[in-house]
């Protein structure tokens, strides 16, 4: 009982920790480009005035639209159940393994694309068209990259993955390992809408991906969309944080090991975001039409992780 | 140890391979300079790893000569070469940077199926990294064959060389130091005769766009 409830909190632990990493990528972002910038909590007081507003929906809006942010944020929230964060072996593992994280983080996707058509607003269906261009181009990427940590560990189950990692550290210089974290860090930056791929503080319209498809979004509906964002970048990031370098994960239910795994997880989470901050600071928006070239790149890196991996069991 | 041995060897060659895609990604002939140099730095670190675990201090003088040649001499003749041309970039290859990575995936699987006989065959602990050593020959030639410029052809040409330079290191743990002495001697100066055909090309025809040659009239 108490190790479900274990998992239930880390599940709650990300969703009020999400806002929090997106205003630190903000803040250190602005500290580098010689700016004071908000402080890390500005995103909280963000959601609180946004839960307080009037929502305003189109005319031309169908029930898609409103119901896309609870389909979103749903989703989102199911991946929060399934990724290891604090604990492994994990009793959610008998309920989902990787193939089903996937899928969700599509199935946000999906409806995220709907809501931005349903209005029939001409950015909303330019960020529609471009985000699912961007995710069916990051799909092999991710599959392969999958693949290759599952034959790895011989099992989809992240838990399992985990626990392998741990149990066998040389694997983690094997350059099966750091390709196929090569190639899922682009797919991470692909998928949050993150540069080079998706200018996140962008107001151009005609540069947004995201942005564009919640466009015609406001007051509660838009706080739901933007907290499911958030917790999609911080889902991600502990996800390349503990699949690839899985130490300081707790591995008995005791309150001390769960509570260094607390701390050993921020402390990666916030490295990941300066390199983040950093790589978002340096590097320029990638056109539209090279986008396809990054993605393919990191599909070839996810291939030759799967070979070296397959070649030297 | 051995397992050491192996993983180290493997992440070298692989760190190589993706020198070499960099000539597929990127757009700038400077970029390609870079991923030559570093592409050479890495090999000379997997020659020193062998010429440690192999205790064969021959290697040591053939990684130190490696590196001064293919690390600093090669990459300022190609810098010298460059800087005249000013900013060349490979804008309109034969085939497209993502269809080339593809290519590249493919070549890279294909190296592992035509080589799987030999990796089984051999007890050596290098011999996990021998399919990339043949990948990165067959990138190479991809590189040699589908782009356009001149320039870009030459450092495919260096690649190649630097692949032929792992798969003997890792097959056989090197060649004789005097074969090693001929085939540096060799290259430096199909360097400086490329450098020479460039300059005359690029007299003649106002680029080093390798498709001119082909055309009869300006």
């Amino acid at each position: 009982m108490s190790a479900w409830l274990v998992e239930v909190f880390e599940a709650l632990f990300a969703l009020a920790l999400a806002p929090g990493l997106v205003g630190l990528i903000r803040w250190i972002k602005a500290r580098m480009q010689s700016r004071l910038g908000p402080p890390p909590w500005q995103p909280y007081r963000e959601l609180r005035k946004l839960l307080h507003k009037e929502v305003v929906v189109s005319d031309n809006a169908s029930w898609l639209f409103r119901f896309a942010p609870y389909a979103v944020s749903a989703s989102t929230l199911a991946i929060a159940f399934l990724v290891p964060l604090i604990v492994v072996p994990r009793r959610f593992d008998m309920i989902g393994d990787l193939f089903v994280v996937v899928y969700l983080l599509l199935l946000g996707t999906f409806w995220l694309a709907l809501a931005g058509l349903d209005p029939g607003s001409a950015f909303g269906g330019m960020g529609a068209s471009r985000d699912v261009t961007v995710a069916a181009l990051a799909e092999p990427s991710t599959a392969t990259a999958i693949f290759s940590l599952a034959l790895g560990a011989g099992s989809t189950n992240l838990g399992a993955i985990v626990v392998a990692t741990l149990n066998d550290p040389r694997t983690v210089l094997t350059p099966g390992h750091l390709l196929a974290f090569a190639a899922l860090f682009v797919v991470a930056l692909a998928e949050t809408g993150r540069l080079p791929v998706d200018n996140p503080a962008t107001h151009l319209e005609l540069t947004m991906i995201h942005e564009a498809m919640i466009l015609e979004y406001s007051g509660r509906y838009l706080a739901l969309l933007e907290w499911a964002s958030g917790l999609k970048l911080f889902l991600f990031l502990s996800l390349l944080a503990n699949l690839f370098f899985p130490w300081g994960i707790a591995q008995t239910m005791t309150p001390a090991a769960l509570a260094w795994a607390l701390a050993v997880l921020v402390l990666k989470l916030v490295i990941l975001a300066v390199v983040l901050a950093v790589i978002e600071t340096r590097v320029a928006k990638l056109r539209l039409f090279r986008v396809p070239e990054l993605l393919t790149a990191s599909f070839v890196l996810a291939l030759l992780a799967i070979t070296s991996s397959f070649l030297l069991r | 140890m051995d397992v050491l041995f192996s993983q180290l060897v493997v992440l070298g060659s692989s760190l190589t391979l993706i020198c070499a895609l960099m000539l597929l990604w990127h757009r700038h002939v400077y970029a390609y300079t870079t991923a030559f140099a570093w592409q050479s730095v890495v090999l000379t670190g997997i020659m020193a790893v062998v010429a440690y675990f192999e205790r064969d201090a021959e290697m040591y003088f053939v990684a130190a000569l490696f590196l001064l040649l293919k690390g600093w001499v090669i990459p300022r003749l190609l810098r010298r070469i460059e800087q005249p041309l000013g900013d060349e970039q490979e804008l309109r290859p034969y085939v497209n940077t993502a269809t080339s990575l593809l290519v590249c995936a493919l070549l890279v699987l294909f190296a592992y199926a035509v080589s799987r006989p030999l990796v089984a065959l051999s007890r050596l602990p290098t011999r996990a990294g021998m399919p990339l050593a043949l990948g990165l020959i067959f990138i190479s030639l991809f590189v040699i064959a589908s782009r356009k410029k001149a320039l870009t052809q030459v450092i495919g040409f260096l690649m190649l060389e630097n692949g032929i330079a792992l798969l003997a290191v890792l097959g056989t743990y090197g060649i004789p130091l005097v074969v090693e002495l001929g085939v540096f001697l060799d290259l430096l100066l199909g360097v400086i005769v490329m450098q020479l055909v460039i300059y005359h090309i690029r007299d003649t025809f106002e680029s080093i766009d390798v498709e001119q040659l082909g055309r009869l009239r300006h």
